[in-house]
């Protein structure tokens, strides 16, 4: 039986596994791909509220919004990620340190 | 219903002005030679459409607040005084970033449309009254941004900032879509009009989600105010990016980020109970830790963008504090601050650029014997500084003085008090820069070619403001009397 927490549990999971993708990786190709695990478990919890609690089309929207600007903003970070591959010859995130103090 | 939209598009119009010049502009510079170095006409639309939208938002303001598109923005006075400021801020940007030397020649043109773009995502934020709304208008003004901190794309320390930026910025929206995807399911509606309704009569169990889920919302929008959990990136930013964008940087997303905490702070918490005490408890902190931080950062900083910078943050806190009051008192007093802080950030910044273009880096050594070779940008600088440090007459004084005013007010008086401690701070590192300028022997009378008749006078024109609000400032209250937050009919 599939229920509303059911979802939750899947979605909070996927939350979980980004935040410790971000904290545990250092390539950063990897970070980029922890990011998308958490905005999908957003869009995955707005799909299922919309789908049990409450019947109207603003969840969906919102999961379509998400989707469509998810991407947008992973085209500008991988670029900006190619970008710094080009100088720097590296996608390791610990050699991003030349602005520290 | 067609009818209804029409007279939402009425109200509308700043905004898509807004978007017809980002198109334009993109359609000049098309128009323009790879080769051609100086784009006379690109920057005379830029600005002269610039104008036209602060005075289409300046007839705005005294218009009856209303909701348009099916309740999913406000237009009030709040949001369109907020809005003049965004524009304000981007035009003072875009005119830095035509003569500053921190940005490629070729790359000019491409800095105006990016900070229009970015412009028009404040604009969004500033009159969301949706979560949807709230999550394009954050995500307009931040993939532009990640852009634009990257943007001297041949050097790394640039395109580390752009990185860290945008690693920064996708965690901390993906966190807020969390904690909204939560809010949505407790309310079923992402309507701010619709979750105040459903404010009253909350379950235990339900409250239990709300809580976390509205901590998670705020670190998408104090991200963008880069308060304190969340400020890990500014510095870095500020210091990676070419000095243009850092002072764009410092304005528009802040005055945008603070509009939408405004409304999000008096809409969801406007009425006591549990969730207005936990809410102000937790901005109390933050506020306060933002400005100590900010401050106590700033003190061993040697470069000077840095410094400022780390100020940024601090005045950010600053006007968090006005956040914290939860009334109207509050809220004119963040607008005013608002206002002088946006001159005062646009003249240091354009001191420190020209010094900076001419040596090559921006430490506080570089302003040695300023007084001696420019008196009159020396003198400009020592009132921005006096100003940012609060002193009196001076309107970062008057700004100071309302935001302590509102604390009050409301008893706050444990957080007046660490605004108080924190100002006395604050002098320490702007006089340090005034000691140098005038105390210090001058390294080399080279001219320093920044400071030519044309932008010496509009430095002189963006000074006037931070001596006149200090003396007249009842004129810029008044003008804010209206900007109150509206809530619905």
């Amino acid at each position: 039986m599939i229920t509303l927490s059911s979802y939750l549990a899947i979605s909070f999971a996927l939350f979980v596994c980004g935040i410790a993708v971000m904290i545990a990786r250092k390539n950063i190709i990897a970070i980029l791909l922890g990011i998308e695990l958490i905005l999908n478990s957003a869009a995955l919890n707005f799909a299922a509220y919309t789908r049990f609690v409450n019947h109207n089309l603003d969840g969906h929207i919102m999961s379509l919004f998400i989707i469509v600007i998810a991407a947008a903003e992973a085209a500008v970070g991988l670029a900006i990620v190619i970008r710094f591959f080009q100088i720097r010859e590296s996608i390791h995130i610990d050699d991003a340190t030349q602005l520290l103090q | 219903m067609a009818l209804n939209y029409l007279a939402s598009i009425s109200r509308y119009v700043p905004e898509l002005l807004s978007v017809v010049i980002m198109v334009g502009l993109i359609f000049i510079e098309a128009c323009y030679d790879r080769e051609e170095k100086k784009k006379p006409f690109f920057y005379l639309a830029a600005f002269f459409g610039l104008t036209f939208v602060f005075v289409n938002l300046a007839a705005d303001l005294s218009k009856p607040a209303t909701m348009i598109f099916t309740g999913s923005m406000t237009i009030d006075p709040f949001s369109t005084l907020s809005k003049m400021l965004m524009v304000l801020g981007t035009m003072g940007a875009i005119y830095l970033s035509k003569e500053s030397k921190d940005i490629y020649d070729n790359l000019k043109s491409e800095f105006a449309i990016m900070a229009v773009g970015v412009m028009i995502g404040g604009m969004i934020l500033a009159s969301a009254n949706n979560l949807l709304m709230v999550y394009i208008g954050i995500e307009t003004l931040s993939i532009l941004s990640y852009a634009l901190a990257s943007f001297k794309k041949n050097e790394e320390r640039s395109s580390e900032a752009g990185l860290k930026y945008s690693l920064y910025g996708g965690i901390s929206s993906g966190i807020m879509l969390f904690g909204m995807s939560h809010i949505f399911g407790v309310f079923g509606s992402i309507q701010f009009a619709d979750i105040i309704a459903g404010l009253n009569g909350l379950s235990t169990a339900q409250l239990a989600v709300l809580l976390p889920s509205f901590i998670m919302f705020f670190a998408g929008i104090g991200y963008k105010i880069a308060c304190v959990p969340f400020h890990m990136w500014a510095p870095d930013v500020y210091e990676g990016s070419p000095l243009p964008v850092t002072t764009f940087f410092s304005i528009v997303p802040k005055v945008a980020g603070l509009a939408i905490l405004l409304r999000v702070t008096m809409t969801f918490f406007g009425q006591e109970g549990a969730l207005q005490v936990t809410w102000v408890g937790a901005l109390s902190v933050i506020s306060a830790l933002t400005m100590t931080v900010g401050n106590v950062s700033a003190i061993g900083q040697r470069s000077v963008k840095r410094m400022l910078a780390y100020s940024s943050i601090s005045h950010a806190g600053m006007m968090m504090m006005g956040v914290v009051v939860i009334n109207e008192l509050g809220t004119r007093s963040i607008l005013f601050y608002a206002i002088t802080y946006l001159f005062m950030t646009l003249v240091a910044f354009y001191v420190t650029s020209f010094v900076a273009d001419k040596y090559g880096n921006d430490h506080f050594e570089r302003f040695s014997g300023l007084i001696k070779r420019y008196p009159l940008m020396a003198i400009m600088m020592t009132v921005v500084m006096f100003s940012l440090a609060g002193m009196p007459p001076l309107s970062g004084f008057v700004a100071k003085f309302n935001i302590l005013g509102a604390l009050l007010s409301e008893k706050h008086y444990m957080l007046a008090l660490i605004a108080v401690l924190n100002s006395v701070v604050s002098l320490y590192y702007y006089m340090k820069i005034i000691r140098l300028m005038v105390l210090k022997d001058v390294e080399s009378m080279e001219p320093i070619i920044g400071f030519g008749v044309m932008n010496q006078s509009i430095i002189l024109v963006l000074t006037v403001p931070v001596l006149a609000l200090g003396l007249f400032w009842s004129g810029i209250m008044r003008l804010t009397e209206g900007a109150s937050i509206f809530l619905g009919p």
